[in-house]
């Protein structure tokens, strides 16, 4: 079953997830202004929320997560060169 | 450094292996993704809108030749297991619905109606290695490739919506029209 997980202190409460979100897997806590997951059972792990959360606020666990055939070694093992 | 790798060929024999190692297997892919991601961003800017009734009339075709060999059947949920088997690991996809969903198809009058998850997809790969948006051209060729494998397994008329995308899945509906053939 999928996970998800809201880091608080990073939560800028900006929303962008719960507009995102076609499932409405997150709401607006509006005491805390903050996401909240209230609807994980529908969470289809397309992470779209994580794409679009500015402050990278989210983790997802226990999901598939798909292949990414599109990174270039050779660019990273470059970039981990220069960082 | 190239290596200029030399050895024999005779025309009558058939090679047992491709040759090479892992390293050229992913600069191939990586030509080939920019190929495609090239290709299509190309045929956008000439064709405008129909550029994506181009690419699904390429996938469609893709399909139905790739379940000719596959068993008909009336069955959408076999059909989609086989389909499952023949698209392979690189368009990894389950049958998907909400929780509160009773079961994964929903009857409309002489319609049939399925959502897919898409979790793997050489397409999206591609796309994002070439910094193209997700939706585009070259969506359709999964589109077509559904919808020509469908027709050709049950022998009735589909199609393909696209719900939502994202860089992990997307989440499409498969309507096929009962008697639609």
């Amino acid at each position: 079953m999928v996970e998800i997980l809201i880091d608080e202190d990073a939560c800028v409460g900006c929303g962008s997830c719960v507009d995102d979100c076609p499932n409405d897997v997150y709401k607006m806590n509006e005491e805390k202004w903050k996401t909240e997951v209230v609807n994980v059972d529908d969470c289809m792990a397309c992470l779209s929320c994580h794409e679009i959360c500015p402050a990278q606020a989210m983790t997802h666990k226990n999901i598939h997560v798909a292949k990414r055939l599109y990174i270039d070694r050779r660019v990273n093992h470059v970039l981990e060169r220069i960082i | 450094m190239i290596e200029d790798v030399r050895g024999t060929f005779k025309p009558e024999l058939i090679p047992k292996e491709s040759g090479g190692n892992i390293d050229d297997y992913e600069d191939a892919l990586h030509v080939l993704m920019k190929f495609m991601g090239s290709m299509s961003s190309a045929l956008e800017q000439v064709s405008g809108r129909g550029a994506n009734a181009i690419v699904y009339q390429a996938g469609k075709r893709m399909g139905h030749d790739a379940a000719k060999m596959m068993e008909k059947t009336d069955n959408l949920e076999q059909a989609l297991d086989e389909m499952g088997e023949v698209l392979g690991t690189e368009f990894y996809y389950e049958k998907w619905k909400p929780a509160g969903q009773e079961g994964y198809t929903i009857e409309k009058g002489d319609e049939t109606v399925i959502k897919l998850l898409f979790m793997d997809c050489v397409v999206r790969q591609t796309l994002r290695r070439t910094g193209l948006p997700q939706k585009g051209p070259l969506c359709y060729l999964l589109y077509g490739y559904m919808v020509g494998a469908v027709e050709e397994v049950m022998s009735i008329k589909g199609k393909v919506d696209i719900d939502h995308v994202g860089p992990n899945a997307c989440l499409k509906t498969l309507t096929i029209k009962w008697g639609g053939k």
